[in-house]
């Protein structure tokens, strides 16, 4: 499967690809990617609005301002690889995250990603409270793009990760926050994605928990798929990535040994440490 | 036409998806409580039977079997008018969901039409219960039920495409669409027939892109009769164009409804 998205402004711009080339191509490639934000300050702004800016001859623009929260974005990612994405607060990390697991289109250039993605950005996306355990799975799963049939399969091996098969049948919302986390990252990493996108997922869970999340994320990575992770963890980052991008004020500024980029980042951030 | 076949394997493959939400939705709306399901059939019977009761006051017996004209014009009306009232809030509503995760956005107004489009069929059930003892006619025509219903059901999409991206663009429309609906209605030969109004003004009615649909279940209903070929292929006509119009309008916003929210 291929996806692009094109911009409004520009929409002529696809890359075209032969199918046979696909074997060899990248599968996550940004190209001149920029993404700008919109915000509607005053929702407000309507008939009423201009009618009062008139009656009071005020000047009335639009109230809306815009910054540009990622900017010229180029990178390609090929299997195998495990990128870290690092950055200040606000950088556009999380962004750029959501941008490849197609909730935000670019405002200008090219997303391709080629393959399933599992978006680990929001812990229970989809999960329906009202609904069963074994019912949120398959839902999720649905979600993902994924046939009823072959998520079936996989409930077995969700549960042996999670432990939670005696919680089956209860209704999600009497889940206590850990297992709604343990069972989200479960489903993202049982179904074999060939994208995996994880935000800052490693923070919660118990100690036990998180050393088996890192396990579960490396045999992902020995069957050859790409993971693109954004923490603040990074030790983490160091452990398990090959691959670093530092993301700032949306745009990259260093792209890549994981180690360099983060050794880099940190002597911007923080001299007094690395010095 | 490659954006369309795109959609359509997409769609496919969230069907489960759709399916879910719609089950969902109709669990939630008769959780807890005592007639449970049952009041998709009760409900529509009881605020028919006022309906029916005040408005055949009203007229005498001015339309022949008014009850029957009622309901028969009444519950694909209501099937419209809720449609689009849910449809209006479709992507507002499920804004948690479209900022976590990629879904096709289609799937959202589509799930809300097969919501009601279920509590629409359950409603005609009920009609048929009470057709009986009122003496509706029994006929062959009641086979050509279901095409008039994928007519108006399709219909029904695509004006709810369109409302979902203009309420999400201009918030003020969610509130427009109640009140224009409450007019739709009646300017619409619902609660009254056609024939009750001067032949001057009759014309109008051949505007109103909603009457040929209420005018095959009213025929097929209470007259007992296969509604005119003119009647359908117009009704038809509208269906293919109000869901073109809906697709198009939906596509062409699709990607910036997230910025919206």
């Amino acid at each position: 499967m291929k996806t692009n998205w094109y911009s409004d402004s520009d929409p002529a711009r696809a890359v075209e690809r032969k199918p046979g080339a696909a074997a060899a191509a990248p599968l996550v490639e940004l190209r001149d990617v920029s993404l700008r934000f919109v915000s509607y300050t005053d929702k407000q702004y309507s008939l009423k609005r201009a009618a009062i800016d008139l009656l009071l001859r005020r000047e009335g623009p639009p109230p809306s301002t815009d910054f540009w929260a990622l900017r010229d974005i180029n990178f390609s990612i090929a299997k195998g690889e495990r990128v870290g994405i690092v950055g200040t607060n606000g950088a556009g990390k999380s962004t750029l995250l959501r941008m490849l697991a197609r909730i935000y289109p670019p405002t200008s250039g090219t997303v391709t990603v080629r393959g399933n993605v599992a978006p680990l950005i929001e812990m229970g996306a989809g999960f329906n409270p009202e609904l069963s355990g074994n019912d949120n799975i398959l839902l999720n799963g649905a979600m993902l793009g994924i046939p009823r049939k072959e998520m079936l399969a996989k409930v077995k091996g969700i549960y042996d990760f999670t432990g939670l098969a005696e919680f089956a049948d209860l209704p999600l919302k009497y889940y206590s926050s850990g297992m709604y986390m343990r069972l989200a990252f479960a489903i993202a990493t049982e179904v074999d994605p060939d994208v995996l996108l994880i935000d800052e997922a490693l923070g919660a869970g118990d100690a036990a928990f998180i050393d088996k999340a890192k396990a579960r994320i490396r045999g992902l990575l020995d069957r050859s798929h790409v993971v693109v992770i954004v923490s603040h963890d990074l030790a983490a980052l160091r452990e398990m990535c090959n691959r670093g991008i530092w993301i700032k004020k949306g745009r990259m500024v260093a792209d890549g040994p994981i180690d360099e980029v983060i050794d880099a980042y940190l002597a911007e951030t923080a001299p007094a440490k690395a010095g | 036409m490659a954006v369309v076949r795109q959609d359509r394997t997409e769609l496919a493959r969230f069907l489960p998806v759709v399916q879910n939400m719609v089950i969902q939705e109709l669990r939630v709306r008769y959780q807890r409580s005592v007639l449970g399901f049952f009041w998709t059939l009760l409900h529509p019977i009881l605020m028919m039977s006022i309906l029916a009761m005040v408005f055949s006051q009203l007229f005498k017996t001015a339309v022949k079997d008014y009850a029957i004209f009622l309901f028969a014009g009444m519950v694909p009306w209501n099937f419209l008018a809720a449609s689009l009232n849910d449809c209006a809030f479709c992507i507002i509503q499920n804004e948690g969901l479209i900022r976590k995760i990629y879904l096709p956005k289609l799937v959202f107004p589509l799930a809300k039409v097969l919501t009601n489009l279920t509590t629409f069929l359950l409603s005609l059930g009920a009609l048929f219960i009470m057709l009986k003892p009122l003496g509706a006619p029994i006929s062959w025509s009641l086979l050509f039920l279901p095409v008039a219903i994928a007519l108006f059901a399709l219909f029904a999409l695509g004006l709810g495409m369109i409302v979902a991206v203009a309420n999400t663009f201009f918030r003020d429309c969610g509130h427009l669409v109640s009140v224009f609906l409450q007019a739709w209605y009646f300017a619409t030969p619902i609660v009254y027939e056609m024939s009750m109004m001067p032949e001057e003004v009759r014309w109008r009615f051949s505007l109103n892109p909603a009457f040929p649909f209420i005018r095959m279940f009213q025929v097929i209903l209470r007259d007992g009769q296969f509604p005119q070929l003119t009647t359908v292929l117009v009704a038809a006509g509208i269906a293919a164009a109000s869901l073109g119009i809906g697709y198009a309008a939906f596509k062409s916003h699709e990607d910036k409804l997230v910025f919206r929210l």
